[in-house]
């Protein structure tokens, strides 16, 4: 199991347009501008009055079918940094609060977005944060990241061991939490009455999101773009994946699993271009079988004159899973002295095909190419 | 020397500078390899593709497991867990060894290899480069101990198959296959070629490593031919008009006999025609690397002097 990239929509927003640059060393403080603030941000080449400080959520809100980022900017204008709320299609990644967005109009507030990170979708569809404030777990607003007024929350700090996160998925129905700080995923039970952490899920690297997908299951992506899916009731691992070309200039990446159409989506945090204009993208995957490359052929038995010689090589996906189910052709190339008696081979449980070659009785030297064909619908 | 049947092009080496590799265990639920190094988890194939799934953390040092898998030493519990399936990572929320810790002195570290059997209740600690001892899970007692003398510390004890163990040597390159269960003895010994880190191959009884060059190296369990002893007649004299026996045999680095090889057989004159003939220009070397054929001597009274040549097909 892998996962299957649909398509990238990148950039997938903006920021608002200086529509001129200074000239370097840039605008004063105090200027012929007015009061400018982060003058770097409309130093040439640069001209956007914002740019990304830091995002604080990212999750799919299902209530309105929409991919939410809440992201705090630098700006040039008063006061120099700003909190938007960016809205986005499910469906196709469009931004839908473009207008209101560059007019500063998806406004929501500084605590909320100070104090509320790594927000996911949990139970009942509700959006749940760790907060950096307090210890507390919380049910959060979609637009503005601030706590629900009543609603629920938990402070793992008075658990036992007295835990503090910055990452959770909430499981209201079962009485579950996963969260974690940074390397491992702690695995909660008997929430609501005297929680318990009955497991444990090493990560296989640093953290940089955990998503809710339901009352099994959670998403992780690590900061080197490593996805993995856990089962946080057993506990144990199901999945690891990774996302399209993770040795790009990514800063951070984001992930949240949309309910509706059963696939993830990752937020690529990326450095600004040139410009200062926005390079932020969205991706999206479905989870299912995607062969990543084909490894070479490599004899497993000895290779004697006469003998009947084994070959094996894998189908493997992006994060080195095996694949299956495909067929995998084997053509010897000439100039031809043995025999490839098996001419294809399907894969294995683990991605890996075999071939049988007969040599022949004397000393030679052979070449076997290997071809599969994944077919994109 | 094993025969080696792959070396690749490709090179397995951790992505930072001045990383390397420390531990190697072949997972047979993914046919590949996990390596681990410093900073990285990776996923080996036999041809040299590697792919980065992580780094490591929690100071949990790997060890070989029955079956084909890894597990993990904590340094700090003295517990041995078992690992994911998915993703080789350490589960730490299983324990194999839960009625005797052990100890500090006990623990496998890149250096020496140990080695788990949660089903028999067994593990294999190397208390110097010529021992394994066997202790029992079950209450740390010595059961038995496997007296190999290769002279070096196994840098890795890997599973070969229910009751047997591989262990290889890093330096020496010495490799042993090693019965722990039943009656613990040494059942073969071979030699690979030195590597930074190795593993053993359960599925198609293959010895592998990476190099201190990074490069991959598969080793079959059969050995490679050293030398091919000249032909000799047994009896000694040679007649004309009879089948005399003549055979040649196949040897490898420690003088071990080569079943199974082709040798291919050639008459050559000496100054002059051939005289007499083979029976059979090409047969296998048998158990105990022999190879035999029959020089029929001249029917018409000729003399003279003609060479028999041997070949081993490699």
């Amino acid at each position: 199991m892998g996962l299957w990239h649909l398509n990238t929509v990148g950039p997938c927003m903006s920021y608002v347009d200086n529509g001129s640059c200074v000239p370097p060393p840039g605008p004063a403080l105090w200027g012929p501008l007015g009061l400018t603030y982060n003058g770097q941000l409309i130093t040439c080449p640069k001209h956007y009055r914002q740019s990304t400080n830091w995002v604080s959520n990212f999750f799919y809100e299902p209530g309105n079918d929409r991919i939410i980022a809440h992201i705090v900017l630098n700006t040039t204008y008063w006061p120099s940094w700003d909190v938007q709320r960016y809205e986005f299609n499910a469906e196709d990644g469009a931004w839908c609060n473009r207008e209101e967005a560059l007019a500063r109009q998806a406004w929501i507030g500084i605590w909320g977005a100070a104090y509320t990170r790594a927000a996911t979708m949990g139970s009942f569809n509700k959006i749940y944060a760790c907060r950096n404030n307090e210890t507390d777990i919380r049910e959060i607003s979609w637009q503005y990241a601030e706590p629900v007024s009543g609603g629920w929350s938990a402070n793992p700090y008075t658990w036992n061991p007295k835990s503090i996160y910055g990452y959770a998925v909430v499981n209201r129905i079962d009485n579950l939490l996963a969260a974690a700080a940074n390397w491992t995923l702690d695995c909660w039970r008997n929430i609501s009455t005297t929680p318990e952490r009955f497991a444990q899920l090493r990560l296989p690297n640093v953290l940089n999101y955990l998503a809710y997908e339901s009352r099994n299951y959670c998403w992780v992506i690590t900061q080197d773009g490593v996805i993995c899916k856990a089962d946080y009731q057993i506990p144990r691992w199901e999945m690891i994946s990774t996302v399209q070309n993770p040795e790009a200039d990514a800063l951070k990446y984001f992930i949240t699993y949309d309910t509706k159409r059963k696939r993830v989506v990752v937020f690529r945090q990326r450095p600004d271009a040139a410009d200062g204009a926005c390079q932020h993208q969205l991706e999206f995957y479905y989870p299912m079988v995607k062969a990543g490359q084909l490894t070479q052929p490599v004899p497993v038995t000895s290779l004697k004159a006469g003998n009947r010689i084994i070959l094996a090589a894998n189908l493997i996906g992006d994060a080195g899973e095996g694949v299956t189910p495909y067929t995998v052709a084997g053509e010897m190339l000439s100039p031809v002295e043995g025999r490839l008696v098996t001419p294809f081979s399907g894969t294995e449980l683990n991605g890996r095909v075999c071939f049988q070659y007969q040599a022949p009785d004397h000393a030679c030297t052979e070449t076997l190419g290997l071809k599969v064909t994944v077919e994109e619908s | 020397m094993n025969e080696k049947v792959f070396q690749s092009a490709r090179l397995a080496q951790p992505v930072a500078t001045g990383d390397y590799w420390q531990h190697l265990c072949y997972v047979s639920t993914w046919d590949a390899f996990l390596a681990q190094s410093g900073g990285e988890w990776s996923r080996v194939f036999r041809d040299g593709a590697k792919v980065k799934f992580g780094k490591p953390s929690g100071s949990y040092v790997m060890l070989g497991r029955v079956k084909g898998f890894p597990a993990y030493w904590s340094q700090w519990t003295l517990k041995v867990h078992p690992a994911f399936e998915v993703n080789g990572l350490p589960n730490p929320n299983e324990v194999l060894n839960p009625n005797w810790n052990i100890g500090y002195s006990l623990g496998p570290s890149s250096l020496t290899g140990k080695f788990i059997d949660d089903i028999n209740q067994v593990y294999l600690h190397q208390p110097n480069a010529n021992r394994i001892d066997i202790y029992s899970l079950e209450d740390g007692r010595k059961v038995g101990e496997i007296v190999h003398n290769a002279g070096e510390y196994f840098a890795s004890l890997a599973w070969v198959q229910p009751g047997q163990v591989a262990g290889l040597c890093r330096t020496s390159g010495k490799v042993r296959i090693m019965d722990y269960l039943s009656s613990p003895r040494v059942l073969a010994t071979g030699r690979i070629d030195p590597f930074k880190v190795a593993a053993y191959d359960s599925t198609f009884k293959l010895f592998f490593t990476i190099g201190t060059d990074h490069k991959t190296r598969v080793y079959c369990g059969e050995l490679w031919p050293n030398g091919l002893s000249a032909p000799v007649f047994e009896p000694a004299t040679v007649y004309g008009l009879k089948g005399n026996r003549v055979r040649v045999r196949l040897t490898g680095q420690d003088g071990e006999p080569l079943p199974g090889w082709w040798v291919n057989w050639e008459l050559e004159g000496v100054g002059g025609e051939i005289i007499g003939s083979l029976d059979k220009y090409g047969n296998l070397t048998d158990a105990d690397g022999y190879a035999s054929n029959l020089y029929i001597g001249p029917d018409d009274g000729s003399t003279g002097q003609c060479k028999i040549k041997a070949r081993v097909v490699l």
